[in-house]
């Protein structure tokens, strides 16, 4: 199945949703095809890192991914698993409160999720109680915050200092995500890296629970 | 219009704006200081842009929206509800603060005015927004994809039946109107001119109506601040502001996610929208600058930047039209002020293919000391300055931080001391140590 995973991997999308389609209707077992996608998610993570693929490629993976589920999922059986890798770690994901933007967030969140992690996103504006609570409930290994605007950098210095409070900031990493966050940002909220772009963010991530 | 205008190069026509510009005509000023600052000041600019005289020193001119608010206490939902709170802070700010060229006090916009438009490109305060933060975009999918061949035929038919009832809602029956075309000949006017009677396309035009009716009594309101900004002495950094065509398809069209699928799914259309749009762009960014005497037009760059696309896809699908649409400007007398928000550490040597002297790239994230050795001797540069340590550092670092900009992008000329981005907020003596800075070290 090359055909498929170079058709997905080079981004030809009408191609790879065709031989998708091929290789159902000819009984091929579910799984394998999976395995095709898993290999060509393996090739885009490469080109990502050394920066020959970006924001479009990253895009379009993802809608081929989402495509691709729903063409395989009549004929898979039970839970076989899914088109996802295995998992490995967890990630609380959202842009704090005051800021709506969701763009990188969901670019990150699409990332992450095709690199491993669990993502729990938050969606935009998200106080820092439910950050706090959520942390809780869901463990995470790092959490994310994302913000455009430079107004955020409050929001994130509260989630963060609210951790410390907790007494868990020593067990969660925290990463802030955004045009304007720099050092002099990331040293202010107490955050242990900040990302301006997103597959910076992803590989700082997988460094972590590696 | 400047004498002899139809017959001057691009370079003359831009020399002779900056002129008129620079020499304050048309404005009453408060007395003799006042116009010599202002000569003064814009002098700064001119020099700057030009590259041909290094100025006396380094221009100061950060960019900022709600942070002069903001510093004078008030909220952004109060500046964007009273015209004499935006306009007090405006001019306070300009002369507390002494910038070379100051804010543009109508980006702020009036609330009521979006009120009566049921306007939701945008959020602002009071509208799902906090009273004291600004306006924040919301970017969807106004444009479907089977629209592109309506939007490249023709975009101002598209933009006023199709995207603005999708972004107005008090505008949104202004879609069933037919196209103004019938208005050609008497037997095929009726139906264009009996459809405009039906009652919802009738509230439709009473909305927009009332909205610039309020609009027109702000202005009025506003306009007196902006005369005494002026008139104490104080140019605007900007007569007009225009965007990169792929900027405009993708922030207020098709969205990020669309279009960036869209070089994959439908490069043609993308590549023959974006040319569509070029002529439209030039001929908004010239008719502002013209009407407000003011030839700077500024042009904030959102989706070329690094990590968006490969240096291919930039060449292919961004910086074509972005490219014709600065030398659209410049052929016109007016001066591009690209606004280059992210990082362009990958893209510097296209910038490099814009006529020399006639254009300023404001940077955000670039590395100052790239930009320079690359873009320094070819076009104005500024900017640089993180506005992180405006918000979160102390007098101290502000200044050891500005002193060590300025020694790497100041050069001789050609540098506009700002900060990296839009201020919404601000600290009083962060910034006012920023500007006392660039005045002590950025004497040539």
């Amino acid at each position: 199945m090359q055909d498929l995973v170079k058709a997905v991997a080079d981004m030809m999308e009408d191609e790879a949703m065709a031989l998708t389609k091929k290789y159902v209707e000819q009984g091929v077992p579910p799984l394998q095809i999976i395995d095709a996608y898993k290999e060509a998610l393996g090739i885009i993570g490469k080109r990502f890192e050394q920066c020959t693929y970006f924001v479009p490629e990253l895009i379009l993976a993802g809608e081929m991914m989402k495509t691709a589920s729903e063409i395989i999922k009549p004929v898979m059986k039970g839970s076989q698993g899914d088109v996802e890798a295995p998992r490995i770690g967890r990630f609380l994901l959202g842009t704090v409160a005051g800021d709506i933007h969701d763009i990188g967030k969901d670019m990150v969140h699409m990332l992450m999720d095709i690199n491993g992690f669990e993502v729990k996103d938050l969606g935009v504006d998200v106080p820092a109680q439910r950050f706090w609570d959520e942390y809780k409930d869901f463990q995470p290994d790092i959490i994310g915050m994302s913000g455009l605007l430079t107004l955020a950098f409050e929001s994130m210095k509260e989630v963060a200092d609210g951790l410390k409070e907790m007494g868990v900031r020593d067990k969660v990493k925290v990463i802030i995500g955004g045009g304007q966050m720099d050092e002099h940002a990331c040293k202010y909220i107490g955050a242990d890296a900040f990302v301006t772009d997103a597959v910076a963010g992803v590989n700082l991530c997988k460094k972590w629970v590696s | 219009m400047i004498a002899g205008w139809e017959n001057m190069s691009s370079s003359q026509k831009q020399e002779a704006f900056l002129a008129k510009w620079a020499s304050g005509e048309g404005i009453e000023f408060a007395g003799d200081e006042a116009r010599a600052s202002y000569q003064y000041r814009a002098g700064l600019i001119k020099d700057a842009v030009q590259l041909k005289k290094t100025p006396d020193r380094v221009p100061i001119a950060p960019i900022a929206v709600f942070a002069p608010i903001m510093l004078y206490g008030y909220s952004a939902k109060q500046a964007m509800y009273d015209p004499h709170i935006l306009g007090k802070a405006c001019l306070d700010y300009t002369r507390d603060y002494d910038v070379d060229a100051t804010m543009i006090p109508p980006m702020v916009m009036h609330g009521p005015v979006l009120d009566a438009l049921g306007y939701h490109l945008y959020k602002w305060p009071g509208h799902g927004i906090k009273d004291e933060q600004g306006y924040q975009f919301v970017e969807k999918e106004y444009m479907k994809a089977g629209d592109y061949d309506h939007f490249i035929a023709d975009p101002t038919d598209y933009w006023f039946r199709v995207w603005l009832p999708r972004t107005h809602s008090a505008l949104e029956p202004l879609a069933q109107m037919p196209p103004l075309y019938g208005t050609m000949e008497l037997p095929m006017a009726a139906p264009w001119l009996c459809t405009l009677g039906a009652p919802p396309i009738q509230e439709a035009y009473k909305a927009l109506l009332e909205a610039g009716r309020i609009a027109f009594e702000w202005i009025q309101a506003l306009g007196p601040y902006m005369g005494q900004i002026l008139s104490s002495g104080y140019p605007m950094y900007a007569g007009s502001a225009t965007k990169a065509p792929f900027d405009v398809l993708g922030d207020s069209f098709r969205g990020t996610t669309q279009l960036m699928m869209d070089l994959y799914r439908r490069p043609q259309k993308v590549l023959d929208a974006c040319d569509r749009l070029v002529p439209l762009m030039v001929g908004m960014g010239v008719g502002g600058a013209m009407a407000n005497n003011n030839p700077l037009v500024f042009i904030p760059l959102h989706k070329g930047a690094d990590g968006f696309m490969s240096n291919e896809q930039f060449e292919k699908f961004y910086w074509p039209t972005l490219k014709k649409v600065m030398i659209g400007l410049a052929d016109n007398g007016c001066v591009p002020v690209c606004f280059v928000e992210g990082g362009y550490n990958q893209r510097l040597e296209y910038l490099t293919e814009v006529p020399e002297g006639q254009s300023v790239f404001i940077f955000d994230r670039t590395d100052m000391a790239k930009a320079r050795k690359i873009l320094g001797g070819k076009s104005c540069i500024g900017g640089g300055f993180p506005v992180s340590l405006i918000i979160t550092g102390d007098a101290q670092q502000v200044e050891a931080e500005t002193k060590k900009l300025l020694e790497v992008a100041a050069g001789d000329g050609g540098y506009i001391l700002s900060i990296g981005c839009a201020m919404d907020e601000a600290r009083e003596h962060t910034l006012k140590a920023f500007m006392q800075a660039g005045k002590k070290y950025g004497k040539y």
